[in-house]
């Protein structure tokens, strides 16, 4: 079944200054070989794909034909600031990405622990509040905290990240409540859990709580088989939106019988 | 002669180039990559008037994977 075939009821939406119909942002990294990854990343339909800078010798060749694959892709590229560990570090990172990648869109990653790779909040606001100011589009990957959230949407952020779980682990979303709680506080900003999806539910776990979007990379890239993974994702992200929007029913105390009980034959009443 | 460390290694130049000539010196493409210098961004437009000091750090930086 064609992708498109489901997508009938979901809505094409906006982040960033562009209108997407994808709500999947993929990550480019861990791949099996670079073949591999763009298959994936084909194969998911995302319409956005996350991209770091590293240190390059003047010889090696690797990083640019990644870069020509990607390219090629002709989707939107969000540069990350990856291993920063200052607001200073992610600033110097965001705007040699706006020069490399040609765009104003930065992933603003800010790593405040090695251990669990959280992000630092006090960092990344710093951060955050003086890229708005010079004209970038701020993602900011943030943790689930609803003042955190606060802060980064007062010096300016249209769109947050905050995590599932911590990058990499595939916990899937530690906690639902506090990323339900930001979702109903700040219904205006766009919303894309970030980090720690590890199966397809968690992503419909989060599309159902109202999250526009869902960024992973793991997840897909070290699946046995990434290609169809991809595929899963695709389907997942597009169920998980299609069932915040129908409205999921009222949990129920008791059971409530879904077949009509008038005229059930050889009735019998419970002692 | 002034030493400089570029992306880690450190280089001696025999002057003080500004980043243009360094890239040229140090056979880059033109395209592709940026550079700070003591963790500073420098565009392309301010090649030419950045001069490189004795004992500068120099980061050379061009896309690769990222999640």
């Amino acid at each position: 079944m064609k992708s498109e075939e489901l997508r009938v009821k979901s809505d094409e939406w906006e982040i960033g200054g562009k209108t997407l119909k994808s709500r999947m942002l993929i990550g480019s990294a861990l791949y099996p070989s670079p073949a591999n990854m763009e298959e994936a990343i084909k194969e998911s339909e995302a319409q956005i794909v996350t991209v770091a800078l590293r240190r390059q010798s003047a010889g090696e060749g690797g990083g640019n034909n990644f870069w020509e694959i990607i390219k090629e892709l002709k989707i939107n590229v969000l540069p990350n600031t990856a291993g920063c560990h200052s607001a200073k570090e992610a600033i110097t990172t965001a705007q040699m990405a706006r020069e490399v990648f040609e765009t104003n869109w930065i992933k603003l990653e800010v790593i405040g622990d090695q251990y669990n790779l959280q992000p630092d909040p006090y960092e990344t606001l710093k951060a955050a509040e003086i890229l708005v100011k010079d004209g970038f589009e701020v993602f900011p990957y943030t943790t689930d905290d609803l003042v955190v959230a606060k802060r980064l949407a007062d010096v300016g952020c249209k769109i947050l990240m905050p995590w599932g779980s911590p990058i990499g682990s595939g916990q899937g979303l530690m906690n639902p409540s506090n990323l339900k709680a930001i979702r109903k506080q700040f219904p205006e900003l766009k919303l894309i859990v970030d980090a720690g999806i590890g199966k397809p539910s968690d992503a419909v776990e989060a599309m159902q709580l109202g999250y526009d979007g869902v960024l992973l990379n793991s997840a897909i890239a070290l699946a046995q088989d990434p290609v169809k993974m991809a595929q899963a994702f695709k389907y997942a992200i597009i169920a998980g939106r299609l069932g915040y929007e129908a409205g999921t029913m009222q949990k129920r105390e008791f059971a409530s019988p879904s077949t009509p009980t008038v005229g059930t034959p050889f009735w019998h009443q419970f002692a | 002669m002034i030493k400089i460390s570029v992306n880690g290694e450190i280089k001696e130049l025999k002057e003080n180039l500004n980043v243009k000539q360094l890239i040229e010196v140090l056979e880059y493409k033109t395209k592709g990559f940026a550079v700070a210098i003591n963790t500073t961004f420098v565009p392309i437009a301010k090649y030419e008037e950045t001069i490189i000091h004795d004992g500068d750090t120099i980061d050379i930086l061009a896309p690769v994977q990222g999640g």
